[in-house]
């Protein structure tokens, strides 16, 4: 996100993309211990309460404070609340999955012809539509949510509560995450490479095809895993505007049973599944982005973990 | 094993109570037309009907101001009272189904319900028993549910509502009336439900549970006198005092704990009375949520405003080791406590209207009711449920018989039934303000 | 920069407008469109029926009913909101200064000094991106139960261990917030950072700079509009959460705007005076929003 207004930093010639991340191997400067100390203690703290919450998805009791032994039982076997026995979490699951996995086919290409169409076409109209694009990125999601249910329950009914306005939802909330990220990509990259394209005879579409996408691929594969990601935590316009149980995705099972309902490691148990996904997604990202930029001197582990994390 | 209600969140509340949204003047309604499709009324409450409405909401005491007091509507079907029941009527376009059809074929059962309100085992031999498969889709408050069955997009059989929802519910045609020779097991019920006073003649709903509203306590941490003044009293137990997220029962504890016995009062003095009341515990870091089955066993609060059907299944969350007698459930013993039930009632949206009546049955079987009950907590008003049941088959501790509602309840608790409009909005204003701007 | 592609812009514009479309179409439809449906509940009445809001949908017909309502629990004399604008402020601003104070130092640590181990470093900055924000909050509530293991903790050391961290304290939900929504911080300041070039500071240190003036005087400054950047990221989504204090303490004596109004949502008859104070709080957030905007366009100017 920052990226818009960071990037000027690198910005002042186009090359610098290229060379920007090229830095002296060896570290002049004596390690600081201090600072890796303190990050240690960072990671510690953000890590280990997740840890528990997973580790207490294997316990055999209900407690979520006691360890009792471990078990795979709130996964797997014949205990009625476990993620495998209960059809409410197998229709939870193929829910999220469905939404993440259409929002981010329709949200991400229209999210990237976006930002290229409003950073190349200037003017007042793509200037407010870009504005309009940062309001929604902003704008507190609750409020999106209630105005979207009225919109679709009393102006645009053909639009059926349920898959397709949470789609339809979900598409919009998360149409910045593209449009920012290659936006600010754009505006590193400048127009010197599509201009030096078309000296050299290559079409408008063909300039984008074969020397600005591949530019942005690290942008694209950013926004993808961020929005794929989004869409699996998403509740609040999920929640609004859901229809029968078999439109609620795992974050409104789980929002509306914590403390009750299921009990507590079933939760634990589905949250870990949860997280099992994105991480797949994630490793996909990863490796999908190593493959594509493989004979490329400086891909590392470094690029790839950061475009996969929309820096 | 899990009572209805759990965890107070943000966005989602639940409210088991007549509840909040849904007290509906039937007045207003007769202005717009009684029996007029429920479209046309969304279309024609525009902007007359609807400003007046908000207008009446303005500030606790100014919004009461505009409220006339008494339950019964001029001209139009009273609010149901005790003292003043409602017969429903019939519609000719909204007629029962016809008797002795066939279950529908290659079912789907659509189940609209509070979120863990239900056993699904139940539902499971139901579907077993009549060859049918099910969907259970839960809500978290009458108002969510309420608005999203007023889109019509929702096509659901059964429907677990709060009686004040009743009038809308009828009069938009949104549930069928029910055929009673599917509904033999209604002879189960408590003689008081064949002819509620909310539905003269059981017409359109049979009864799902019933529940008292008392205190909850740690008998080991506090030493305390149950009383409706715990709370006020809880200084010494700063922190570790909850009050129900619920709009009808905090105000009402209010007005109870300064011996107000009227729940559906519209007076704004004494609404107004009750909102001051609150705000003195601001004191003792009063919290707001309904974990009261959680939060008492596992300690995180000592002092909770709490359902009985919540605690009849709070033991089940006990740390090992702790004894049942930490757990204490307190109810006025002259039965001047909040008393409330919910209903079944089959949906017209619904495809499987014979389901949706065999199920209604179903739940009022004595063994199948008991089934539910092991798992919400929460009782259904047959006869032959009874405390000495219920703990000689250990399904109840005898330290939580306090937590079972007896059928004089029905006739001589206090129901927190449905309000004229503005003093709902008075109501809920109030505890708006204590809830969220303390 | 060149300025020969004029002819081939005005040609390739209905290309970029063509691009452009989907995306804005689904914006229009979306999101200003149910932004108009918020304005209409604003401006609309109830429905005496369902007690549900009914939306007016010409602006010549608003009524300001729930408008003059919500002034008067702003500043009439039953107002309510103030004190949970107040504690929105006072829990945002605290939470900010926090997150900058732990974001940064572990941003630029991972962005200049994680050598080799850099990629292991992101991996676990990453991490908690990917677990559900609300599950994050729960193994906090499980954590700091007083029997939980955050107190085990502070007795083993010592300290009182048996502090009732969930009965409705300002500084757990404080902490909620900051552990909520410090991984985005973290990123955007990383992100940042590491896009400094080195050879500024290698410049710098060239020049004779100390490692700490070099940080003060060129990294700082530099880093500045990352700052900027990452603070409105995290506090525009604190200032409209409500479901964090909800699940840490749940206590009105902690509520924030966000509680205000997702209670009057909630509430019957009320929703029309949540899209009120939904929209004016809208409005307080479109000054760093313009300024967001403004610094983003100033910025394309000058580098393009």
């Amino acid at each position: 996100m920052a990226s818009v207004i960071g990037e000027p930093v690198s910005a002042p010639a186009a090359g610098a993309v290229i060379e920007r991340r090229r830095r002296p191997l060896g570290n002049p400067w004596r390690r600081p211990w201090g600072l890796e100390g303190f990050t240690v203690l960072y990671i510690a703290w953000s890590i280990l309460p997740i840890a528990v919450a997973v580790l207490f998805s294997f316990n055999k009791g209900a407690s979520q404070a006691t360890w009792q032994g471990f078990s795979t039982k709130w996964y797997v076997g014949g205990w009625i609340q476990s993620v495998a026995n209960n059809p409410e979490l197998h229709q939870a699951v193929i829910q999220t999955l469905r939404l993440a996995g259409l929002t981010t086919v329709i949200c991400v290409p229209i999210g990237v012809a976006f930002a290229i169409g409003i950073d190349r076409w200037r003017g007042r109209t793509s200037g407010g539509l870009n504005i309009v694009m940062i309001f929604s990125f902003v704008i507190p999601e609750l409020l999106l949510a209630v105005a979207l249910f009225m919109l679709v329950t009393q102006l645009l009914t053909f639009i059926a509560l349920g898959t397709t306005a949470e789609v339809a939802g979900l598409v919009v909330w998360n149409l910045s995450w593209p449009a920012i990220i290659v936006r600010a990509r754009l505006v590193t990259i400048g127009k010197t490479y599509e201009e030096a394209a078309a000296d050299l005879g290559a079409s408008q579409l063909g300039a984008i095809r074969r020397v600005l996408m591949p530019m942005l691929m690290p942008a694209i594969f950013a926004s993808t895993v961020l929005v794929f990601a989004s869409t699996i935590d998403d509740f609040v316009i999920v929640e609004q505007v859901s229809s029968t149980a078999a439109t609620q995705p795992m974050s409104v099972l789980i929002y509306s049973n914590v403390h009750g309902g299921l009990q507590g490691p079933a939760l634990n148990a589905l949250a870990t599944i949860m997280l099992f996904f994105s991480l797949v997604v994630a490793v996909i990202g990863y490796v999908a982005y190593r493959w594509m930029t493989r004979g490329e001197r400086k891909a590392g582990a470094t690029e790839a973990l950061t475009s996969i994390a929309g820096m | 094993m899990h009572p209805r209600e759990g965890w107070s969140e943000g966005g989602i509340r639940r409210r088991p109570e007549p509840d909040e949204g849904d007290a509906i003047s039937r007045r207003q309604l007769l202005g717009a037309g009684a029996g007029v499709a429920l479209g046309a009324l969304l279309a024609g409450c525009g902007s007359s009907g609807g400003t007046g409405g908000t207008g009446g909401a303005g500030g606790g005491a100014g919004g009461a101001t505009s409220s006339s007091g008494a339950a019964s509507m001029s001209g139009g079907i009273p609010l149901a009272r005790p003292n003043t029941p409602v017969k429903w009527p019939i519609y000719s376009s909204n007629k029962p189904i016809a008797s002795g059809l066939k279950p529908e074929q290659n079912a789907t059962l659509q189940i609209y319900n509070w979120v863990a309100y239900i056993n699904e085992a139940v539902i499971k031999n139901f579907c077993k028993k009549y060859n049918c498969k099910y969907q259970l889709t839960t809500f978290n408050t009458m108002s969510e549910a309420m608005a999203k069955l007023g889109t019509g997009q929702l096509k659901f059989d059964v429907f677990i509502p709060t009686i004040d929802v009743l009038g809308p519910l009828v009069e938009s045609k949104l549930i069928r009336p029910l055929n009673q020779s599917y509904i033999p097991n209604i002879a189960n019920a408590w003689p008081d439900y064949r002819n509620p006073f909310y539905d003269q003649g059981w017409q359109y709903t049979t009864p799902y549970s019933i529940y008292t509203t008392g205190m909850a306590w740690r008998k080991d941490k506090v030493n305390l006198a149950p009383s409706w003044n715990m709370p006020w009293e809880g200084a010494k137990y700063k922190g570790k005092v909850a009050l129900l997220d619920d709009y009808r029962e905090g105000i009402s504890l209010a007005l109870l704990r300064d011996g107000k016995l009227d729940l559906n009062t519209t007076d704004p003095a004494q609404i107004q009375a009750a909102g001051s009341a609150l705000a003195q515990l601001s004191s003792v870091n009063i919290r707001i949520d309904n974990n009261d089955y959680t939060d008492v066993p596992t300690g995180k609060t000592w002092i909770h405003h709490a359902w009985s059907g919540d605690m009849a299944a709070s033991y089940q969350y006990l740390p090992k080791g702790t004894p049942i007698d930490v757990l204490g459930y307190w109810t006025p013993p002259d039965k001047k406590a909040p008393v409330n039930n919910d209903l079944m009632v089959n949906l017209t949206g619904g495809a499987n209207p014979v389901l949706a009546h065999l199920f209604i049955n179903y739940m009022l079987d004595v063994h199948n009711a008991i089934e539910n009950y092991t798992y919400v907590g929460y009782m259904q008003p047959l006869t032959a449920v009874t405390a000495p049941r219920l703990i000689k088959e250990k399904l109840l501790p005898p330290q939580l018989s306090s937590t079972v509602v007896l059928p004089s309840y029905f006739r001589e608790g206090l129901l927190e039934l449905e309000l004229p409009e503005s003093a709902n909005l008075a109501w809920e204003d109030t505890w708006n303000k204590f809830s969220k701007g303390l | 920069m060149r300025g020969s592609s004029r002819t081939d812009h005005r040609r390739g514009r209905l290309l970029w407008i063509g691009l452009a479309a989907p995306g804005a179409i689904w914006l229009l439809v979306l999101f200003v469109l149910p932004f108009y449906a918020m304005l209409s509940v604003a401006g609309g009445g109830i429905n005496a029926f369902f007690q549900t809001s009914v939306p007016i949908w010409n602006p010549l017909h608003w009524s300001t009913a729930n408008l003059s309502m919500v002034w008067s629990n702003i500043v009439g004399s039953g107002a309510f909101i103030g004190p949970a604008m107040l504690r929105t402020l006072i829990y945002t601003g605290i939470a900010a200064l926090l997150s900058l104070a732990i974001a940064y130092p572990v941003a630029y640590f991972v962005s200049r000094y994680a050598g080799r181990r850099k990629a292991l470093y992101l991996v676990l900055l990453i991490a908690p991106f990917w677990v559900s924000y609300m599950m994050r909050m729960l193994a906090w509530i499980d954590l700091l139960q007083q029997g939980g293991f955050f107190n085990k903790a502070l007795s083993s050391v010592g300290l009182p261990g048996n502090t009732d961290w969930l009965g409705g304290k300002s500084v757990t939900v404080i902490l909620g917030l900051v552990y909520g929504y410090i991984p985005y911080l973290i990123l955007v300041l990383y992100a940042g950072l590491d896009r400094i070039d080195g050879s500024l500071l290698d410049a710098a240190r060239d020049l004779g700079l100390s490692r700490w003036r070099t940080f003060w005087r060129v990294t700082v400054p530099l880093s500045k509009p990352t700052i900027i950047a990452g603070t409105f990221i995290t506090v525009l989504p604190m200032i409209g959460d409500y479901y964090t204090n909800q699940l840490m303490s749940a206590a009105p004596g902690t509520t924030m705007i966000g509680n205000v109004i997702e209670g009057q949502l909630e509430a019957a008859g009320q929703t029309g005076q949540g899209a009120v104070l939904s929209l004016m709080l809208l409005i307080v957030l479109l000054i760093p929003m313009i300024y967001y905007v403004i610094s983003t366009a100033r910025a394309s100017r000058e580098y393009a």
